[in-house]
């Protein structure tokens, strides 16, 4: 192939080579670093029973099989579970509403929605002492809101019963922006005349929107819903923030317990193990997304 | 008539519950931002009253002064501002460019490494936690800004939206500019780069907002005071000073300000990011 080739050509097929190569390398070099070896190392680690600063013993897959006989590290897949149904449905249910308001030719969208997106951009830490106060028992907002209303309050981050639904409640506010823009993105694309013809055709608002704009936007709907579950074991900054994974342990989702067991006990090769573990259930979430949102369900 | 006047009737009432539901909704989302600020201004023995009192009749600004007073925030702004700014301008030198030869130039090899480098995006920064910590120490770099710029200073989400950027391109541009003698280097600043404007914004503000809102990263290899970012600072703040909510939500409003700041200059470049540009603002 190459003998065909005139010499200028060939010299514009190694200057190609050269420079694809060269303007990938930067990119390509810090990827390896601290994507791609990590994740072999984490592997590595696996095997190990190490603090990182001079134990370091060959266990075999001995972390391994106290991972899935550890209650504690169940009871955290466990936990985000119940985080992930407390507050997918209702951020769906939520910003769908919302996407939908906002969508029926609405003055000031850009406004509105700028209120409702605000949360999702700013800091977890700065906000979660903010809900540290409004969850407060002895003066917080929330318990004045419901003494207000009639009902009794609640000891919302301090009670292991409550403490889970207070996280749901302020993790679904501060990400509610992100699902809201994802439903008007589906919802603006959903075709006018579809619409129109359910209109005419004499459809009510209510039908229209279960038999054509549902069906419609549901891969924008499992989407938000794998995403916001996925984010769910990924979780760590506001439970270091708000309950530190308390109050006894209720609030020590998957995220948190890796952290906990790498840089609160210095168990680093459990720790891997942990990271594994993470990542099997981040992967399979992963290929349901891609398998799920990647079919054309509203034909289906 | 009467059935024409009873729908326009019904029409205006379903308008007026439309902006109301709207309204409420709204007024719920945004009310903790509010509730920061009024804190924020309220004399620390009035942000303790039972039932709390909704409106600042004694706003006072002591508890900036004293918030501010309290740690070196100045020292913890520029270090934040640094490290975003850096690894922002980094991260998209690096990526610009390897998307531009993903994009316009053949090179053996392009494929399988371009499909090596999507792949990264199926490891969690979870998952590789503990390794980088191990990396970074070995490298030398706890406690300094490289650990908390270089390994931010490649995105595989810029490179993938450049990359469709520089692709849909004409390529009679890139090949005028061979005619012309242009050399690939100066192509792809002159002119592809320009073009690539809109997705150069949105990888630039999402990459500034994750090194401004970062928290775990920096909490596992920073250490000294003076590498602190402004999370981690704001946490450390909420350690010392656990009741005091009036300073408390002082030091959240002013450490959250330049985020909210720069969101309302380019909100509508990062929602269309995100949306897919499907909707118009």
């Amino acid at each position: 192939m190459d003998s065909k080739l005139t010499p200028a050509q060939r010299k514009k097929v190694i200057r190609d080579n050269v420079a694809g190569w060269l303007f990938t390398f930067p990119s390509t070099l810090v990827l390896f670093v601290f994507t791609f070896l990590p994740a072999f190392i984490v592997v590595g680690l696996s095997l190990f029973d190490t603090n990182l600063v001079g134990k370091m013993d060959f266990v075999g897959l001995g972390n391994f099989r106290e991972l899935l006989a550890s209650g504690d590290f169940w009871g955290s897949v466990l936990r985000t579970l119940y985080f992930a149904a407390g507050s997918v449905p209702v951020a769906v249910a939520v910003s769908l509403l919302i996407a939908v308001l906002l969508n029926a030719k609405v003055r000031g969208r850009t406004f509105w929605r700028m209120g409702f997106f605000i949360p999702y951009i700013t800091p977890l830490v700065a906000t979660s002492i903010i809900w540290l106060y409004i969850f407060n028992p002895s003066f917080g907002m929330l318990n004045a809101a419901l003494h207000f209303v009639g009902l009794p309050p609640s000891r919302w981050l301090s009670d292991t019963v409550s403490a889970m639904p207070a996280m749901i409640l302020y993790s679904t506010w501060h990400d509610i922006g992100f699902a809201v823009i994802i439903f008007m993105a589906a919802l603006s694309k959903v075709p006018t005349e579809l619409l129109e013809a359910a209109q005419i055709d004499g459809a009510s608002g209510w039908r229209t929107f279960w038999h054509v704009t549902w069906p419609m936007i549901s891969p924008s709907t499992y989407f938000v819903v794998i995403i916001y579950t996925i984010s769910a074991f990924k979780m760590y900054t506001q439970v270091a923030v708000l309950t530190q994974g308390g109050p006894v342990d209720s609030t020590t989702t998957t995220g948190y317990y890796l952290y906990q067991q790498a840089f609160g006990q210095m168990r680093f090769g459990y720790a891997s193990a942990v990271s594994i573990g993470l990542f099997v259930i981040i992967f399979l979430l992963t290929m349901l997304q891609r398998k799920v949102t990647g079919r054309k369900v509203f034909y289906g | 008539m009467t059935t024409m006047r009873q729908s326009v009737f019904w029409n205006k009432v379903n308008r007026v519950l439309l902006y109301l539901v709207i309204a409420i909704l709204f007024t719920v989302v945004v009310f903790p931002f509010y509730w920061m600020i009024v804190t924020s201004l309220q004399p620390q023995d009035v942000v303790m009253n039972v039932p709390p009192e909704l409106w600042p009749r004694h706003a006072t600004f002591q508890n900036y002064i004293d918030a501010w007073k309290f740690a070196p925030w100045l020292r913890y702004f520029s270090n934040t501002l640094f490290v975003a700014v850096a690894s922002t301008l980094i991260s998209l030198a690096t990526s610009s460019l390897a998307a531009f030869a993903f994009a316009c130039i053949d090179f053996k090899g392009k494929e399988a490494l371009f499909n090596l480098v999507l792949s990264v995006m199926m490891i969690p920064a979870a998952t590789t936690l503990i390794p980088n910590f191990l990396i970074i120490r070995t490298l030398g770099w706890y406690d300094t800004f490289y650990a908390l710029i270089i390994p931010f200073a490649a995105s595989v989400f810029g490179i993938f939206l450049l990359r469709q950027y520089f692709m849909s391109m004409p390529k009679e541009l890139w090949e005028a500019a061979q005619i012309d003698g242009a050399s690939r280097l100066r192509y792809f600043r002159s002119i592809a780069l320009p073009l690539a404007k809109p997705a150069i914004v949105t990888i630039a503000i999402n990459s500034f907002l994750g090194s401004w809102t970062s928290f775990l990263w920096p909490t596992v290899v920073t250490q000294s005071q003076n590498k602190q970012l402004i999370e981690v600072a704001l946490n450390t703040f909420l350690g010392d000073n656990s009741q005091q909510w009036a300073q408390l939500a002082a030091a959240s409003v002013f450490t959250t300000i330049p985020i909210v700041i720069l969101f309302f200059f380019v909100q509508r470049q990062f929602i269309e990011g995100i949306g897919g540009g499907g909707i118009k603002g």
